[in-house]
């Protein structure tokens, strides 16, 4: 009894302690991941050159449990090379950045130099191996790639060891290409800091950076101490620590994280700061923006995009553990910084005279927040397996825009016409959709659409016709669980399906071997449809309600994906019939003896398998009607008729 | 200005039977042209539920996979459309000497009277099409180059907006050469129509100095252009508001905004025409020894016109035989 009451009042009070916000003023120490790294560096920008210098000092504590004799590390800047694997790679087969065949432009350059190197030793004696560092290219043996070296420390790491880096480097950055670099006075630093790889199913995982990959990093602490002229304005990963005037015209800006495994930051003399903040679980979450001057007339719409991207999250994914998220929108002309995703700061995008039928704002925001989830705190492996970040979260994304703006509207919602997230993917994915297989890593698709098509649409659509399968709760409710059991680790693919499988209680690894492993395609549709009469010999007229009618549908798979498929039948009594046929042959005949006529047939009457390439044939209506094919037609002669007038302006 | 835009509106409604009639041609034109898209269209959709996301709204997803489909193939439909302009513009091309013969003289011609003056100017008016090519292809050419450069002072200017002011301000520039050098095309064409002329290039250089002379007509252009464009505009705005499923009353919205765009291309031909009859048919003399500015010369004989009318009325007396050389 004396227990219990000591535990009521102790929850009492802690209730109390959250709803009032004071909770999250004092960030908790407990640690909520592994803490593998810890990262402490301090650099000076050089706002004339776009180059910062910077001391890093890195404690890896061994966690594999296996001794470790040599450590990979990222450097990523090194990537804006003319002869880099990004750049070769993006010139070949085409990049977000850089279509294919653009000429190098050297305000692109960017490095990432190492000026020393050195392994502190017991008492703090440091050890001099900057000459032992040794670039290697394990994907593709580019000799002249640069953004993966590997060190040999003297003495081998045994588990639950930690060993210390200490690191002078010399960051200089681009022309913002990539989400990384300055344009103007407006910098976004990514990827900035060498960065140690992560040791990964029993090996070193630490790809060169390629024209479509992203990023793998360990969880770990951050604190980072950043000198730039005094006045700008600066945004970070984690809680900004202190700001220190040096009194010459410049500040130091200090910030600390915990529990994330990147560490991205801003500055700019122009923006403006808004800030507000969301009560989640009773926990305050504060949100920063950083708004470009021009772009204020997005920042109300940033903010609620964010908002309602953050309570649906909280609704059906998953606690938000950080205590804050900054938002970062950068200018005109710095679009290549836009949409990028790090630990608790997101890059925005949005243009001036942003109309608001067009939800570009709301979409990039809710995207990126997404990321928040898939990969900053369920932190997958980018390399290999994009789709398990970009992918599950553009499925969550169809999932919040169209429960945030209309589940037709939220893309586009004009007069003119309207667009949904979920059909923005289903169309993205069509084209490429027998090209790669999802489980392929990123830099070895076919080309730059492929990647993108079937790892954002692909992924997409997967999880949408999923829920047709066994109900959008479940797909949500194994999401949750899988959140939960992964956040602040590194999934495989196959824990994925082991997690989905036992939440929703379904073995689902038919589905998952067509969908994730296979470049299987889905075309059902029906080959014909028809009543006629059962009695065709008879001359009699035909009696409503006494006649009987042979009906016959015909359901056809032109693909190859095997899936059930569901029937459904109208008759003009007014009834509809639903028939389930598994999938499993090439076709099926479905007939009913009937006293009415057949109206209509349709495929997925419910309109979940995305993963159908062609809508249009998935149904047939008796009675024609002509009205689309007039409307679109009508379309096209007008248009006809005013290139006609365009042209006629030489006479 | 106000008079001779009303005056030359008054040609176009009081010959509004050209305007029907191009307009004629260019919907059956544009109605062939889209006869295979139209089948094409109506073997996906007749039959299909789906359809409907294109009726009820515009569904662009669904607008986006119909076009995805192999049987659907954009490219090839377009040749149609490409194909239907030509012969259009080979159409007008081909007319327009009976067009310009109607304005000059302001009455209704024969269809005998009308085809004879369409043939007999038929291949001049090509002539000049073609030529009136090059300087629309370079202003096309100048379009593209600064609207790069504007992208690349967007990108890397220090005043983050002078790019998109180059491009919105070279775009308003250019409008207006493009219109000058319309002016020029049309007071040739109303020139080789009115005298006879057969040296293109020596009618040109003197519709050239004409046109730098007639800033009353140029600004009349401006105005007519801007009508044009405010009809336009006005007519999408009430499409757009329109339901979706009012197909019918879309369709004739549109058309309507067609033949206010064909009736304002007519308008500007009418006032080239009305400008080049109210000329002395040796205005080119005058021009070359006194050196004087046509308008100066116009308003001479606008002294001796009627009181009542800011322009005289009486149309010069049609040439016998062709002026001068400069």
């Amino acid at each position: 009894m004396e227990i219990r009451c000591w535990r009521i009042c102790l929850m009492a009070v802690a209730g109390l302690l959250s709803a009032s916000g004071i909770a999250q003023s004092t960030p908790p120490n407990v640690p909520l991941s592994d803490r593998v790294v810890a990262y402490q560096i301090e650099g000076k920008y050089d706002a004339k050159t776009h180059t910062l210098d910077a001391n890093e000092l890195l404690t890896y504590t061994n966690k594999t449990g296996v001794t470790l004799d040599k450590f990979p590390f990222h450097l990523y800047l090194n990537a804006f090379q003319p002869k880099s694997t990004w750049v070769t790679e993006s010139e070949r087969i085409g990049s977000r950045d850089f279509a294919r065949g653009t000429p190098w432009d050297d305000k692109h350059f960017g490095s990432n130099e190492v000026k020393s190197l050195e392994i502190v030793g017991a008492g703090g004696v440091t050890e001099d191996v900057t000459k032992q560092m040794k670039f290697v290219s394990p994907d593709d043996g580019n000799a002249d790639d640069r953004t993966v070296f590997e060190i040999v420390p003297p003495k081998p790491v045994a588990p639950g060891e930690s060993i210390q880096f200490k690191i002078h480097f010399v960051a200089k950055f681009p022309d913002v290409v990539a989400r990384t670099g300055y344009k103007r006075d407006f910098l976004m630093a990514g990827q900035w800091f060498p960065k140690v790889g992560v040791w990964w199913n029993g090996a070193w995982n630490c790809h060169q950076f390629h024209a479509s990959t992203e990023f793998f990093a360990d969880f770990g602490t951050f604190d980072v101490k950043l000198t730039l002229p005094a006045k700008w304005n600066v945004g970070a990963t984690g809680l900004e620590t202190g700001t220190k005037d040096n009194g010459n015209g410049t500040q130091t800006v200090s910030f600390h994280a915990e529990d994330v495994h990147d560490f991205a930051w801003t500055a700019d003399p122009s923006t403006n700061v808004v800030e507000d903040s969301i009560k989640l679980r009773g926990r305050t979450v504060k949100i920063r923006m950083l708004m470009q001057p021009g772009h204020m007339d997005s920042s109300q719409r940033y903010m609620d995009a964010l908002k309602g991207t953050m309570r649906k999250f909280d609704e059906w994914i998953g606690a938000y553990p950080y205590p804050q998220i900054t938002l970062v929108d950068p200018p005109h002309g710095g679009g290549a910084a836009g949409g990028m995703e790090y630990p608790t700061l997101i890059t925005a995008d949005t243009s001036w005279f942003m109309p608001h039928s067009m939800l570009v704002p709301e979409l990039v925001v809710e995207h990126e927040f997404g990321h928040q989830y898939w990969y900053g705190l369920v932190a997958t492996n980018e390399f290999e397996n994009a789709w398990m970040d970009e992918g599950i979260n553009s499925y969550t994304e169809v999932k919040i825009m169209d429960a945030l703006y209309g589940r037709n509207t939220s893309v586009l919602n004009s007069r003119l016409g309207t667009l949904s997230e979920r059909e923005e993917q289903h169309t993205s994915y069509v084209p490429m959709s027998d090209r790669d297989p999802l489980s392929r890593p990123a830099w070895l698709f076919v080309d730059g659409n492929s990647y993108a098509s079937i790892t954002y649409g692909k992924t997409a659509v997967m999880m949408v016709t999923l829920e047709s399968l066994i109900g959008e709760k479940a797909v949500l409710h194994g999401l949750h669980e899988y959140f939960e059991r992964y956040k602040f680790k590194h999934p495989t693919p196959a824990e994925f399906t082991a997690s989905m499988n036992e939440s929703v209680g379904q073995n689902l690894d038919w589905y998952w071997k067509q969908s994730i492993y296979g470049t299987e395609t889905l075309d059902d549709r029906i080959l014909s449809a028809g009543s006629e009469r059962l009695d065709w010999y008879n001359k009699a007229d035909e009696k409503k309600g006494v006649t009987i009618y042979h009906t016959q549908v015909i359901v056809h798979r032109r693909g190859t994906f095997d899936i059930p498929v569901l029937l459904e039948v109208k008759f003009d009594d007014g009834t509809t019939v639903r028939e389930v046929w598994d999938g499993k042959d090439r076709w099926r005949k479905f007939t009913w003896d009937r006293t009415s006529k057949l109206v209509s047939a349709e495929i997925d009457p419910d309109h979940g398998n995305l993963l159908d390439r062609d809508p249009f044939n998935n149904s047939w209506v008796e009675k024609a009607d002509r009205k689309a094919a007039g409307k679109v037609a009508g379309y096209w002669t007008l248009l006809t008729q005013w290139l006609e007038q365009a042209l006629s302006w030489l006479a | 200005m106000t008079g001779s835009v009303r005056s030359s509106a008054g040609l176009v409604w009081r010959h509004q039977r050209l305007v029907w009639w191009i307009f004629a041609v260019n919907l059956v034109l544009a109605w062939l042209a889209s006869l295979p898209a139209r089948a094409t269209l109506s073997a996906v959709l007749d039959h299909s539920l789906a359809s409907a996301r294109l009726v009820t709204g515009f569904d662009i997803g669904a607008f986006i996979l119909l076009m995805q489909r192999p049987d659907v193939q954009p490219p090839s439909l377009a040749v149609g459309a490409v194909g239907a302009s030509l012969v259009f513009l080979l159409y007008l091309l081909f007319i327009d000497g009976g067009v310009f013969t109607v304005y000059e003289e302001d009455r209704k011609l024969s269809r005998a009277e009308f085809f004879e003056n369409a043939g007999l100017f038929f291949w001049r008016m090509l002539r000049l099409g073609l030529y009136s090519a090059v300087p629309f292809g370079v202003l096309a050419a100048i379009n593209g180059g600064i609207a790069s450069y504007a992208g690349k002072l967007s990108n890397e200017a220090p005043q983050e907006r002078l790019g998109f002011f180059v491009n919105m301000g070279s775009k308003l520039v250019i409008l207006l050469v493009a219109l000058f050098v319309r002016l020029c095309f049309d007071l040739a064409q109303a020139r080789v129509v009115r005298d006879n002329e057969r040296g293109l290039c020596r009618t040109l250089w003197r519709s050239f100095k004409l046109a730098l002379h007639s800033g009353e007509l140029f600004v009349s252009y401006i105005g007519i252009g801007l009508f044009a464009a405010a009809t336009a505009a006005l007519g999408i705005g009430i499409w757009v508001y329109l339901p979706h499923s009012a197909t019918g009353a879309s369709f004739l919205v549109l058309e309507l905004v067609t033949i206010t765009q064909i009736a304002s291309r007519l308008w500007l031909k009418a006032a080239s025409a009305r400008w080049v009859a109210l000329l002395p048919s040796d205005v080119a003399i005058v021009m070359a020894v006194v050196a004087e500015p046509v308008v100066e010369v116009v308003e001479v004989i606008d002294v001796q016109a009627p009181v009542t009318e800011p322009l005289p009325e009486p149309l010069p007396e049609p040439l016998t035989e062709p002026p001068l050389s400069e």
